[in-house]
């Protein structure tokens, strides 16, 4: 009898396990039949799976290109870093260690919870619905509260509290702009990026005039490929490897390079295929997230309408593109120049820089772009692409330097930090306030 | 029948749309499977529709099943309308 106790306490830590019964627990509600839970539950459980070896794989891809980065740059001092949420949660909740995976997996259903009760009796009537981004807030708030050293018990309550007010709060502060950019008030943001966004309305309102739309201009379109994650992933990878790969060359030689870092195979040859093994590393943690939240969206859509009826749903950056083409391009352009200049910065200031993200780029700043078209036109779009990436690049390395979400490389992600503002700002307000208590 | 959405990720505007046509199909009475997809997926997967965004068009050349574009996300009127003139298409062999 007391083994079969243990047994089901050793198999309640596991992450996989929380989130596959988080899902059981929605799809019942749902009132599915037999089969669609038992298979509901399982997917998501092997989600979390499939997530861990695309965590391993990825990283086993970034070491060596972070090796290169070293041997080429010894002495000057850089250091540089993957920028993906993602990868930092999933890495982290794999790994488990000390049960923060498990206080990830409660603070994404407890977070929830919090959520749908602050939208019930607040007049914030907005419920969050982008999978990936209430899985990797719940994850970073989590892993916040588990760096100051708390139990399993207080960091999920305090971790959930904060997830919860974000997913409520976050909505209705870009309402404002979402009904200038949607023309309408029926659907709301919800994405990490909030912030960076507002920022990009509140700088377009200030040096721009809104009906000076970027929309009214004639470009190309095109660009669309940068949609297709195995794509803009490999171009910018294998830039980035190839890169670190020649000025290692040109420090240290060929033969201590397949020496020392490509254990004997060509240097071109093994850099090549880093940084498509990282691609490949993306593309399974990726498949990892979409079983993970499949059954786990669904099911909280369906309580939270219960709960609160009438709530404008919190959708995922991408709704807004279609509103405005020629902003989403603008921001990709700025965004790009941005990123480029603020490692450049960080580099000559010795701050860790994050390697060039497509995907910060594309998404987020062609979002900024949208957020600074609506309330200052032209000028506000190239502000808004602009800023995002420039003042998140900052944000980003100074979340990693100063370790605001704990060691994260002890925690099981080595060389990978957070991306979104949404996480990061209340992150170092946390953390400030922490060390202001000396935690 | 089988209804898939596509987005680049293949969980976020795919999620957004599958959730949407779920609503629409159990408000008629309509029994289908919608599942999202990302780029990758399609291309060794069947479907009998596939629902995606108007930008990805230029994606969606090769493929053999009957394919819904979505200029506006967000409007539910547009979604219902062309999701089910789309399935009105289909042959009735393959309705569940």
């Amino acid at each position: 009898m007391l083994q079969v106790l243990y047994f089901v306490i050793a198999l309640l830590q596991i992450p996989a396990v929380i989130m596959g019964l988080i899902a059981m627990v929605g799809l019942i509600v749902q009132q599915k039949s037999f089969s669609d839970v038992l298979t509901g539950t399982l997917k998501t459980l092997l989600g979390m799976l499939i997530l861990g070896v695309g965590t391993t794989a990825l990283i086993a891809c970034i070491t060596p290109i972070q090796n290169m980065f070293q041997a080429g740059f010894t002495g000057t001092g850089l250091h540089t870093f993957v920028t993906f949420d993602e990868g930092v949660v999933g890495a982290v909740q794999s790994a488990n260690i000390k049960d923060v995976g498990a206080a990830i997996a409660f603070t994404l259903l407890f977070g929830y919870l919090i959520h749908i009760i602050l939208a019930r009796i607040t007049p914030f009537k907005y419920l969050y619905l982008t999978g990936h981004m209430i899985w990797v807030h719940a994850g970073a708030f989590a892993i916040l509260f588990y760096s100051f050293g708390l139990s399993l018990f207080w960091t999920v309550v305090l971790a959930s509290i904060v997830d919860g007010v974000y997913m409520t709060l976050m909505p209705a502060l870009a309402q404002p702009v979402m009904r200038l950019i949607t023309g309408s008030d029926e659907i709301a943001f919800g994405h990490g990026q909030t912030l960076l966004n507002m920022l990009g309305a509140w700088v377009g309102k200030l040096i721009g005039k809104k009906d000076d739309s970027a929309e009214n201009m004639n470009l190309p379109e095109g660009l669309n490929f940068f949609r297709d994650m195995a794509i803009s992933i490999s171009l910018i990878m294998l830039v980035v490897a190839l890169v670190a790969a020649i000025v290692a060359v040109i420090q240290i030689g060929i033969p201590a390079f397949e020496k020392n870092i490509s254990g004997g195979q060509n240097w071109l040859v093994f850099t090549i295929f880093q940084a498509l093994g990282f691609t490949a590393g993306v593309l399974v943690l990726l498949q990892g997230v979409r079983m993970l939240i499949a059954e786990i969206v669904p099911a909280f859509k369906g309580i939270g309408e219960k709960v609160i009826p009438g709530a404008r749903p919190a959708l995922d950056c991408p709704v807004i593109y279609p509103f405005a083409p020629n902003s989403l391009i603008i921001g990709l352009i700025s965004g790009s120049i941005a990123q480029v200049l603020a490692m450049i910065i960080l580099a000559l200031i010795g701050w860790p820089v994050p390697l060039p993200s497509m995907i910060a780029a594309f998404f987020a700043s062609g979002a900024g772009a949208i957020f600074g078209n609506a309330t200052g036109g032209r000028r506000g779009a190239w502000a808004g692409g602009f800023l995002w990436c420039f003042v998140g690049w900052f944000l980003i390395s100074f979340a990693y330097k100063f370790q605001v979400f704990g060691n994260l490389t002890a925690m099981g992600a080595p060389a990978l930090g957070f991306t979104v503002p949404d996480a990061i700002v209340p992150g170092i307000v946390i953390w400030g306030i922490a060390k202001l208590f000396g935690v | 029948m089988r209804i898939a959405t596509l987005c680049g990720m293949g969980f976020g505007t795919s999620m957004m749309l599958k959730l949407f046509i779920d609503d629409i199909l159990k408000a008629e009475g309509i029994k289908a499977e919608v599942v999202p997809w990302d780029l990758g997926t399609f291309k060794g997967n069947q479907a009998d529709i596939i629902v995606a965004p108007k930008g990805f068009e230029s994606h969606l050349r090769s493929a053999k099943s009957i394919v819904v574009l979505i200029n506006n996300l967000v409007d539910k009127v547009e979604i219902k309308s062309k999701i089910l003139e789309a399935i009105k298409t289909l042959p009735k062999t393959g309705v569940m």
